[in-house]
């Protein structure tokens, strides 16, 4: 699962979630990877231990932190800037086409293709199931509309920047 | 019969607290532990107001905006009314230090836990209160009294009150309007500029000349007083660390004042001095700007509580929301005389505001996390929760942190780990500032005046780097909570 945070200036931090490890009832083990031009920059295991119904963090399943517990959030800060959070997707208008324009953001393969021409969609839904770094991602819609046109089909792999989905916003 | 043996009110009232956040939580705490009625007030803008969970009773007050509610003497009026409200008390900000509201309620027979409006009128006013100041004998800061016309005029008055000097606009404010000058040759240079400047920024070319003090320390001294007449200090607070003439970091007592107890005498008495000649009846601070000779001149008055009181309470050990309904009630603070209001260790206080570490600006946004782990003894006075949303309507202040310790150095050491230990997501704050000052040299060692942010500034020193593995175990989090670990 990626996770795009992306700024105001319209910065873009990429984070890989490429495993995730259920110990037992109260700890989780995730392991984290930040991509850059493709490249993984740094990876670390996360341990999360829930803990008289608080959440710890740790990298070593020995030093913990507390955590304040959030919910899926919008947002997400770093010291004096907040970035926009995107989990499996990345809103196409972000990158520089149009809204309804649905780009690759890196190679990959596609999975599945969720909806048809024609077909009505809003904004969030999931469209398109495009795997890449060997992980599934959600491709979901910028906007409300109508599917004008896909151009691709499952099992296609795809470039960087191919157009796959054309939506007419509403 | 157990009420009175316990320091309970053995004549309940009906307090409507007309204020919010965190100081309206802190009055209703004292409200209830009294055993008088707490009523809270919540309005349309702020239907989750977290301070109602310390009120016995809820009010809804109509409106969206402060001047529709929190300002608003006639609705506030009417829900006094309604409610059969005994008293009120008005927080800081808002109608803390409002003449007319204190007029109105006493016309309807309502007691204002605050001073009497005489007080509130006279300290009030910049003119009047100095002018007060002067004839209770309590220094105020050298210079004209009237504005000063020519070049020669403010050249004499330099010389007799010494240089350097301060040449400013009567109408100035926020910095503008002011140039200091060292001698005769930079009043002569500097004169028609000022007055231009002046002229063109507030429509006025009038000038004053006042004396200059270097690297200034903001000192205040705590006052309570009953309705009996005894007035007493709770010594003092230097609250030198400001930005845009705000506080952000306090401290009780005064690492300037240190361990020369001849000044702090002088100055607490002072500060008592200048209270007994308002016949001051409530809990109040007085403002002294100190030199670096620690000559002191008296600034203002607030006649309310403040903000910082919490240090006070902490190196006192009396609660002084508990006095100040007390004294507006007519009855014994509990306090025999002043040698019975002792001081120990030294506390401080960090305001926790959502705004942006390095440009100090508001950033208004919502909580999405909230979590505390402190060190022993940490207070937070606060009113945040998880999807607290944070509106420009209010005031950033969010919470008020304050660590005590048996001295200024354990103080710190444990504000460093309380700050460490607080953690709120979702928006910006100044904890990574306060981090930077509570590390930084100047800080450490007690050597401040209130350029200290202008001068040194701490926010250059903020670490913005990209944290991965910070922003790795937030996700971590945030995944977890979704898997419903």
């Amino acid at each position: 699962m990626r996770t795009y945070l992306i700024d105001n200036d319209k910065n873009e931090i990429i984070i890989d979630l490429t495993r995730t490890t259920v110990h037992s009832h109260e700890l989780v083990e995730f392991e984290y990877s930040a991509v850059r031009d493709n490249e993984i920059v740094q990876k670390e295991n996360i341990f999360v231990r829930k803990l008289a119904g608080r959440y710890f963090s740790s990298t070593d399943n020995k030093r913990w932190t507390r955590l304040a517990k959030q919910n899926l959030p919008t947002h997400i800060l770093n010291v004096d800037t907040i970035y926009k959070v995107f989990r499996g997707y990345k809103p196409s208008g972000l990158s520089g086409g149009n809204d309804g324009e649905l780009l690759t953001q890196m190679p990959g393969k596609v999975v599945k293709i969720q909806v048809e021409k024609n077909q009505e969609v809003k904004a969030g839904d999931t469209v398109l199931i495009l795997e890449a770094m060997k992980m599934e991602n959600e491709i979901k819609s910028a906007v409300d509309g109508i599917v004008k046109e896909v151009h691709v089909k499952e099992g296609d792999a795809l470039d960087q920047g191919v157009l796959m989905l054309e939506i007419e916003p509403k | 019969m157990t009420n009175e043996l316990v320091g309970k009110t053995t004549s309940p009232k009906r307090i409507l607290i007309a204020n919010r956040g965190e100081i309206a939580s802190r009055v209703a705490k004292a409200c209830r532990e009294l055993g008088h009625t707490a009523i809270g007030i919540w309005t349309d803008n702020e239907i989750h107001a977290r301070h109602l969970e310390f009120c016995d009773e809820w009010v809804h007050l109509q409106g969206m905006t402060n001047a529709e509610t929190y300002l608003n003497i006639p609705n506030i009026l009417k829900v006094i009314k309604e409610n059969k409200v005994d008293a009120v008390h008005p927080g800081y900000g808002f109608l803390s230090e409002n003449a007319d509201f204190a007029d109105a309620l006493k016309e309807a027979g309502v007691v204002f836990i605050a001073p009497h409006a005489e007080a509130i009128r006279v300290m009030g006013d910049k003119a009047t209160s100095k002018t007060l100041a002067k004839e209770a004998g309590v220094p105020v800061v050298p210079g004209s009294s009237a504005a000063v016309e020519t070049v020669a005029e403010a050249t004499k008055i330099a010389d007799q009150i010494g240089y350097p000097v301060l040449l400013k606009a009567v109408a100035g404010g926020g910095g503008r309007g002011m140039r200091a000058c060292h001698n005769e040759s930079e009043i002569k240079s500097n004169f028609e500029a000022v007055q231009r400047e002046s002229e063109s920024a507030f429509g006025n070319g009038d000038l004053l000349v006042e004396k200059l003090i270097v690297n200034p320390r903001h000192i205040e001294v705590q006052i309570m007083a009953d309705k009996k007449g005894n007035v007493f200090h709770f010594f003092e607070r230097e609250c030198s660390i400001q930005r845009r003439n705000q506080k952000v970091i306090e401290e009780a007592p005064s690492p300037f004042i240190g361990d020369d107890e001849d000044v702090r005498q002088k100055v607490c008495q002072t500060a008592v001095k200048l209270a007994e000649a308002v016949k001051y009846d409530s809990a109040g601070t007085v403002e002294f700007i100190m030199a670096e000779d620690k000559s002191f001149y008296f600034l203002e008055m607030n006649t309310r509580i403040q903000v910082e009181h919490p240090i006070t309470e902490e190196i006192t050990g009396i609660d002084l929301l508990v006095c100040m309904i007390q004294s507006a009630f007519g009855e014994d603070l509990g306090i025999p005389n002043q040698e019975f209001i002792k001081r120990s260790g030294h506390a401080i206080e960090c305001r926790i505001c959502a705004e942006d570490p390095i440009t100090m600006l508001p950033a208004p946004g919502k909580v999405t996390g909230f979590e505390t782990n402190f060190p022993q003894g940490t207070r937070f006075d606060n009113c945040i929760f998880k999807d607290l949303e944070v509106t420009p309507d209010f005031d950033p202040m969010i919470g008020k942190l304050v660590t005590k310790g048996i001295n200024r150095t354990i103080a710190i050491r444990k504000m460093m780990c309380a700050l460490d230990g607080l953690h709120i997501e979702g928006l910006k704050t100044n904890i990574p500032l306060h981090k930077v000052i509570l590390r930084e040299e100047n800080f450490i060692k007690g050597n401040y005046s209130t350029a200290y942010i202008a001068t040194i500034k701490p926010q250059e020193k903020v670490t913005t780097q990209f944290d991965y593995l910070r922003i790795f175990n937030k996700l971590a989090g945030i995944e977890a909570n979704r898997m419903g670990l």
